[in-house]
């Protein structure tokens, strides 16, 4: 019985081939802008040196959660048990950690685009300036706000495993936090991620990005401590030099948590203790989203 | 909405802010297959094609790409429509394979296919070896045809070649020429603007020119052609004669010297060889030499 064998070695000349699969309209256009943000900016499908800093810093974010249900777990059946090394609302600030990535990512993000002129091959797409800029708002605001919320996730339920009264009663003790926590992150997300964007738009290099926004963030800090703190004893929030404390960069968003938390703001801030506060924090928030929103819009409404 | 037309416009103008006509009432229907849009630098080519990509309204007028009025849904023309800039627009730090997927994705393609496309362009261009390696080492000549990758990807209905030998040598231009030249075969047109006439002779054949926003020509390459050809007629002494008779006859005659003169060369070749020689045998001057010039694109352009 003979067999026949195929040839081997056969060469084939493919040529092109029309493509028949399937399209997406805009709307995929739109998703697979915001996916390759996303990616981008976690350092996915780039070099390990890319991924290291995102996931470390995810990790430190984590850390104070996980201290925290240790120590729970090892008091739990102490008079120590109540001992809290940090609260939902304080852990939003926790969050400010995420400044450094921020910094580093927003430029990373938008900066490169610029500077190698690659934003007349996507708008050769079926994008507008509008697409782009919810798209990278829309990123790295789902970056922040996972890299957030996760860490409380870790701090409620690690909590919910180890208290001595049991699961059920602690969700029902702390039920409000389920919709705190992710409402104050997410105004905490959408904030930090609108302004660093926006300051990134202004150059197309990208560690001036970079220095720019931690400039913004600590050198208004540093001047609104100095101007509130010298201003004596808090009367009424204009009167005052509390009004000053408005100009801190990351003091807002915190001050939007303790709206969300305590329905006021902490009166130990720099705008706290003071009639008119809380109404002052929330016009300076939705000032700045806004404005930065407004920015991009207004620098990507055309291609160079 | 299938269309013989790659680009119809109608009295298209586009003044821009600062005063300055680029196109002015431009008004011609160009059928599809591989056209050369041609034109001295500031003729108004890469306006044109902003124009038709939708990035640019037109101050009047209208243009329509393969049979879609740009104006009723300038983003959505977009998505039958490849691109490819003059200029650099390539991400040094990124592979090729990353950057023509990830554009791919950007034109609607899902995330797998669009990886498995631009092997495919890539291979086709001739990029098959060197698609993993990070495009900030790669030659003028393998970044052209990165960016002429890119632009085929989704595989448009046609492209928009924006000077695509612009800094290649003479082998990088031929590799070159040789690619846009295969793309009708492909069943993509092609719409390639350029200042140098004579790749548009090798590779297109049809002819858009314009100069300072106006239409100068528009045809049939070898239409063109043949009005700016030649014949050089060497008779004895007697040339001046002889172009007087066929001046008579309406033949457009340059007398060179006493035995040489250059018969213009208008349509029918055929018809003017033969005045030629029944002139001389009427004059009876012996008729030494007849040779046929090809014209080209560059004597049209400069002759207006």
């Amino acid at each position: 019985m003979s067999v026949s064998l195929p040839r081997a070695g056969a060469v084939y000349d493919r040529g092109y081939r029309p493509y028949e699969g399937e399209r997406g309209g805009r709307g995929a256009s739109r998703a697979a802008l915001v996916r390759l943000s996303v990616r981008r900016a976690l350092g996915l499908r780039r070099s390990w040196k890319q991924k290291v800093l995102p996931w470390s810093l995810l990790a430190i974010a984590a850390i104070p959660a996980v201290v925290n249900v240790g120590i729970k777990y090892v008091t739990r059946n102490t008079p120590a048990s109540d001992f809290e090394l940090i609260t939902f609302r304080d852990y939003v600030g926790v969050s400010t950690t995420l400044l450094l990535f921020v910094a580093i990512t927003a430029p990373d993000m938008m900066c490169p685009d610029r500077r190698n002129r690659v934003l007349p091959l996507i708008f050769a797409r079926p994008l507008t300036g509008n697409d782009y800029v919810l798209a990278k708002v829309g990123a790295l605001t789902a970056i922040l706000f996972g890299f957030s919320f996760l860490p409380q996730v870790v701090l409620f339920v690690g909590q919910m495993l180890v208290v001595e009264e049991g699961a059920l009663d602690f969700v029902t003790e702390n039920a409000e936090v389920l919709w705190q926590v992710p409402a104050a992150v997410a105004l905490f997300s959408l904030y930090l991620a609108s302004l660093a964007l926006a300051i990134s738009a202004t150059t197309a290099r990208r560690v001036v990005g970079g220095v720019a926004l931690l400039a913004t963030v600590f050198v208004s800090g540093t001047v609104a401590t100095l101007l509130v703190r010298g201003g004596g004893e808090p009367q009424s929030f204009f009167e005052s030099g509390n009004l000053w404390g408005l100009i801190s960069v990351i003091d807002i968003p915190l001050r939007m948590s303790d709206l969300v938390f305590l329905g006021h703001v902490d009166p130990e801030s720099l705008v706290g203790g003071a009639a008119g506060a809380g109404i002052g924090v929330v016009l300076v928030y939705v000032a700045t989203v806004t404005g930065s929103l407004g920015y991009l819009v207004y620098r990507y409404r055309r291609v160079e | 909405m299938a269309s013989e037309l790659l680009l119809r416009t109608d009295g298209l103008s586009l003044r821009y802010p600062g005063g300055t006509l680029a196109l002015d009432e431009l008004t011609v229907d160009v059928p599809r297959g591989s056209v050369g849009l041609v034109g001295a630098n500031g003729a108004g080519k890469t306006t044109l094609l902003r124009l038709a990509l939708g990035q640019l309204r037109p101050t009047a007028g209208t243009i329509e790409v393969v049979g879609r009025p740009v104006a009723e849904d300038p983003v959505g023309v977009r998505a039958h429509i490849g691109f490819m800039p003059e200029h650099d627009c390539l991400p040094p730090d990124q592979t090729a394979a990353d950057v023509v997927a990830t554009l791919g994705e950007l034109a609607g393609l899902p995330p797998r296919a669009a990886r498995q496309r631009a092997s495919e362009v890539l291979d086709l261009v001739g990029l098959d070896e060197a698609r993993f390696r990070p495009i900030g080492g790669f030659s003028t000549g393998m970044r052209q045809r990165t960016k002429l990758a890119q632009a085929i990807v989704a595989d448009p209905e046609v492209v928009l070649l924006d000077e695509p030998t612009a800094g290649l040598d003479p082998i990088g231009r031929e590799e070159m020429l040789a690619l846009v030249g295969r793309l009708a075969g492909f069943g993509i047109s092609a719409l390639v603007a350029t200042h140098l006439l004579d790749d548009v002779q090798r590779v297109c054949d049809q002819v858009v020119m314009i100069d300072g926003g106006k239409l100068r020509h528009t045809g049939a390459t070898q239409a063109l052609l043949h009005r700016t050809g030649a014949v050089r007629v060497q008779v004895d002494d007697g040339a001046a004669r002889l172009a007087d008779l066929l001046g008579v006859a309406g033949v457009d005659v340059t007398v060179v010297d006493d035995a040489t003169l250059d018969v213009r060369v208008d349509g029918d070749e055929g018809r003017v060889l033969d005045l030629v020689r029944d002139g001389a045998d009427d004059l009876g001057l012996a008729l030494h030499a007849l040779t046929t010039r090809r014209g080209s694109l560059d004597e049209l352009f400069l002759d207006g």
